[in-house]
């Protein structure tokens, strides 16, 4: 994890970083400051040097600063030492050199984000198929990875999908919404899309890995508490309702990826699913808005407490997602 | 602004008292997710007949289809104001292939018998795939207002 | 199962024919003792040691003796003919590994099964005589198994072709002229994308059911004064005249379990490096269940069988093949994304 924090981006605006924390982007204005120096060398000459100086200066006291908040941790503190040191190597020549910019950019793309994320379609399910058949569809849809950009996106992130669609106009559809499910193992993943048009609910089933897909765009990346928002359905339209030409927001490629605590007021009854029984267990509707809570006692009358005791459903993938990670990984890099 | 502020911060009094109010006393069912006979269905045009508030929501009574189950491009016989009506289905509540919409209603439009549509606009997004079912709804395509 | 319990019965019998020898007369005892078998397990008297050895050696040998057959300097093979119209190839024995989607180039989505052709070799060549008197066949083998649990009859078969012994045996009608040497290995090469199939295997087994899974009866309704009758057969025939009922009457009874074949399944591609089919469509039996491949029978899929390998493929002759092949129609996910008109 440290060694991916060492090859964190070069962002191309200050806007994108606004999210982060107060010492990423006093560190950040400094680098700024620094690189530009570094590309106006052939003209001052020397005269930067103190620049160089005042910015370390400047530095030193981000990172005291940074220590006494109890912001970072020593990860942080080898992450801007590497920095520095490559600014100051670019600074040496006597003659313009393109900077050493675009060699950062390069380590980031090699590497990838620093927050590694592993596609839940990945996981093969549990069953007696031969690994093997799950290794040789990797492979199929590594390829396609390659081919097509297909970003980390959770249930309750908004994207907008562009599919190749011979009836439409222009041959290209495009369709911008609210993830409510992914599912399905494989080449076989999908994904739901849900928007409000002209009152009108509207929900498409993308397959993940299908050749009509141009382009899939994350435009606001986070999750909700729930991992299936099938919910929304029977939820006002507000909670679902996305305009169609929203600009997409930056996404820190750092970090937990955020949670929107959002919980959502339903319709009145009749829903498409009793909600509140527990086999959903859901967290993210506000219960108390639609249910009376002799309702929700009732509804604990199909609570099977003793399922979470069943070893024999217990399915632990950890071990397995970090060797497919690294195959996933090793692969795509190369 | 501070007036809508405020009426913002109404309306969400009011739904929040709404919803609590709101229990029904009589039961309710789902709307059907397949479109067979006595669906109920939500009429999407701009059609007199399809606008003007009735007691009765309109009422598939035919398909016609082999199998009687109507899909996206499917003509039915509609029981709408105490009249019979053909009309197009241009969305339902069941899923079909992947890759085309799936809609919270079932819709249609009230066409004549030969074909050409009673109403001028349509409302409510249409499905693209209804373009490959046939060059006779060529006029109710004309006349959809947004495609998805 | 049996054996073990007879292993059990042996061992306690001894013990109690040694406490009690003095009191009884040991001929009462032997009558306790009801199945002596004549066969033994290969480790009952081996030491771990002596088992781990005979494992580790057995698996070299299947080793030495799989690269054996793929040396070209060994004896010469049978004489080989050319391609003819109507001809019948020899099969393969395949493992179901399951299923995926694959897409095709309009955008279309079709699923497949895979099928992968592990350690598949011809065993034996049955002539016209032997055989049925009509036909040639080939018996051919599929994935490797330990040797210590087969009959001597059976490991004979195999020591012959010098091969390991295989899990699925099964027999394979082919003209004369495709005749294969025993031995030879088998690939999944021998099958070209866009040719059509034939599948069997042994189907899932339902257990005894009755008509209305068995046979899709309609079974009566739920009420209007039904008693005890839901889901009974109804009537199984005429009454007087015939006065019995007749043969093959659809009942209840065991479902499932009994060969089935999938007629004319199309091939979408073919992975020369790990041997693996991708065969349109959904194929009989459960996941990594055994199965027999070959040429379509179908009539009409009979132009799809150009030119293929004859009588099978061999590596070393046809050997730079593509890690994978595809049909025409297939999309390769190497390629960029559809635009479709």
């Amino acid at each position: 994890m440290s060694s991916c924090q060492t090859d964190r981006t070069v962002p191309p605006s200050c806007g994108r970083w606004a999210t982060l924390r107060l010492g990423q982007i006093a560190f950040q204005r400094h680098f700024d400051r620094h690189g530009f120096r570094s590309t106006c060398a052939c003209v001052c000459g020397r005269s930067d040097m103190a620049a160089c100086g005042k910015g370390l200066d400047k530095f030193m006291f981000s990172l005291r600063l940074l220590r006494n908040l109890q912001l970072q941790n020593e990860r942080f503190l080898s992450t801007s030492v590497c920095r520095l040191a490559v600014g100051g190597s670019s600074e040496q020549p006597p003659k313009f050199t393109p900077p050493s910019k675009p060699v950062i950019v390069d380590k980031t793309q090699t590497v990838a984000s620093t927050r590694s994320h592993l596609s839940p379609e990945f996981i093969p399910p549990r069953q007696r198929t031969n690994p093997f058949k799950f290794y040789i569809e990797r492979k199929d849809m590594i390829r396609r990875r390659k081919v097509l950009n297909i970003p980390e996106f959770y249930a309750g992130s908004i994207l907008a999908v562009t599919m190749a669609d011979p009836n439409a106009s222009g041959k290209m559809n495009r369709f911008v919404g609210i993830c409510i499910q992914r599912g399905g193992h494989g080449l076989g993943a999908t994904f739901v899309l849900r928007n409000i048009i002209d009152n009108q609910g509207v929900e498409i089933c993308y397959e993940l890995y299908s050749p009509r897909i141009q382009q899939i765009e994350v435009l606001k990346l986070e999750k909700r508490l729930d991992d299936n928002l099938m919910y929304l359905r029977d939820a006002l339209p507000e909670y679902c309702t996305v305009d169609p030409d929203m600009k997409p927001e930056p996404i820190s490629p750092t970090g937990e990826v955020p949670v929107n605590k959002l919980k959502v007021r339903m319709r009145p009854k009749p829903w498409s699913k009793r909600w509140e029984r527990p086999k959903f267990n859901i967290q993210g509707i506000r219960f108390d808005r639609s249910l009376t809570p002799e309702q929700m006692e009732h509804a604990q009358k199909w609570a099977q407490p003793w399922r979470e005791y069943d070893m024999l459903k217990e399915y632990d993938t950890s071990k397995l997602e970090e060797q497919i990670l690294s195959e996933v990984q090793r692969e795509m890099s190369k | 602004m501070a007036l809508s502020q405020l009426s913002r911060s109404l309306t969400g009094l009011f739904v929040e008292t709404s919803s609590v109010i709101h229990q029904r006393t009589f039961s309710v069912t789902a709307v059907a997710a397949a479109i067979q006979k006595m669906t109920r269905v939500r009429v999407v045009d701009n059609s007199p007949l399809g606008t003007t508030p009735y007691h009765r929501a309109p009422r598939v009574i035919h398909v016609y289809t082999k199998n009687g189950i109507g899909k996206v491009g499917d003509r039915v016989l509609l029981a709408i104001k105490g009249q019979k009506k053909k009309a197009l289905i241009v969305g339902h509540k069941m899923p079909g292939d992947r890759m085309t919409p799936r809609f919270d209603s079932n819709n249609v439009v009230l066409i004549e018998d030969n074909g050409n549509p009673t109403g001028t606009r349509i409302k409510v997004p249409i499905p693209t795939h209804l373009r490959k079912m046939d060059g006779d709804y060529s006029k109710v395509l004309a006349i959809a207002s947004s495609f998805v | 199962m049996a054996a073990w319990s007879c292993r059990f019965l042996l061992q306690r019998g001894t013990q109690l024919v040694s406490l009690r020898a003095a009191a009884e007369s040991p001929s009462h005892l032997v009558g306790c003792i009801r199945t002596v078998k004549t066969t033994t397990w290969f480790d009952e008297h081996l030491t771990e040691d002596n088992q781990e050895y005979m494992r580790k050696t057995t698996a070299e040998e299947y080793r030495r003796q799989t690269a054996e057959k793929l040396n070209p300097l060994k004896d010469e093979p049978w004489q080989r003919h050319e391609w003819t119209e109507g001809s019948r190839r020899v099969g393969l024995v395949a493992v179901k590994l399951g299923m995926v989607p694959v897409w095709s180039k309009t955008g279309e989505r079709h699923v497949v099964t895979m099928l992968q052709v592990q350690d598949c070799h011809v065993i034996k060549h049955l002539s016209k005589e032997e055989f049925d008197g009509h036909t040639a066949a080939l018996v051919v083998g599929g994935k490797n198994v330990s040797p210590f649990n087969r009959s001597e009859s059976q490991m004979e078969m195999f020591r012959n072709a010098g091969v390991p012994p295989k899990q699925k045996v099964t027999t394979f009608k082919v003209s004369d002229n495709a005749l294969i040497k025993p031995g030879t290995p088998l690939y999944a090469a021998h099958y070209r994308p866009g040719q059509y199939v034939d599948v069997t295997a042994k189907s899932i087994g339902k257990g005894f059911q009755g008509v209305m899974k068995r046979w899709g009866f309609k079974g009566q309704p739920a009420t209007h004064g039904q008693t005890k009758t839901h889901r009974r057969p109804g009537a199984s025939g005429p009454g007087g005249d015939p006065a019995k009922v007749f043969k093959g009457k659809k009942m209840p009874g065991r479902m499932g379990n009994v060969y089935v074949t999938a007629h004319g399944l199309k091939i979408w591609r073919v992975n020369t490096k790990y041997n693996v089919l991708y065969v349109n469509g959904s194929i009989p039996g459960h996941k990594n269940c055994l199965l027999k491949v070959r040429d379509s029978v179908l009539p009409t899929r009979a132009s799809t069988l150009l030119s293929p390998p004859f009588p099978t493929y061999f590596t070393e002759e046809d050997g730079n093949l593509d890690e994978d092949l595809y049909d025409d129609d297939y999309f390769i996910h190497t390629e960029p994304s559809l635009t479709l008109t």
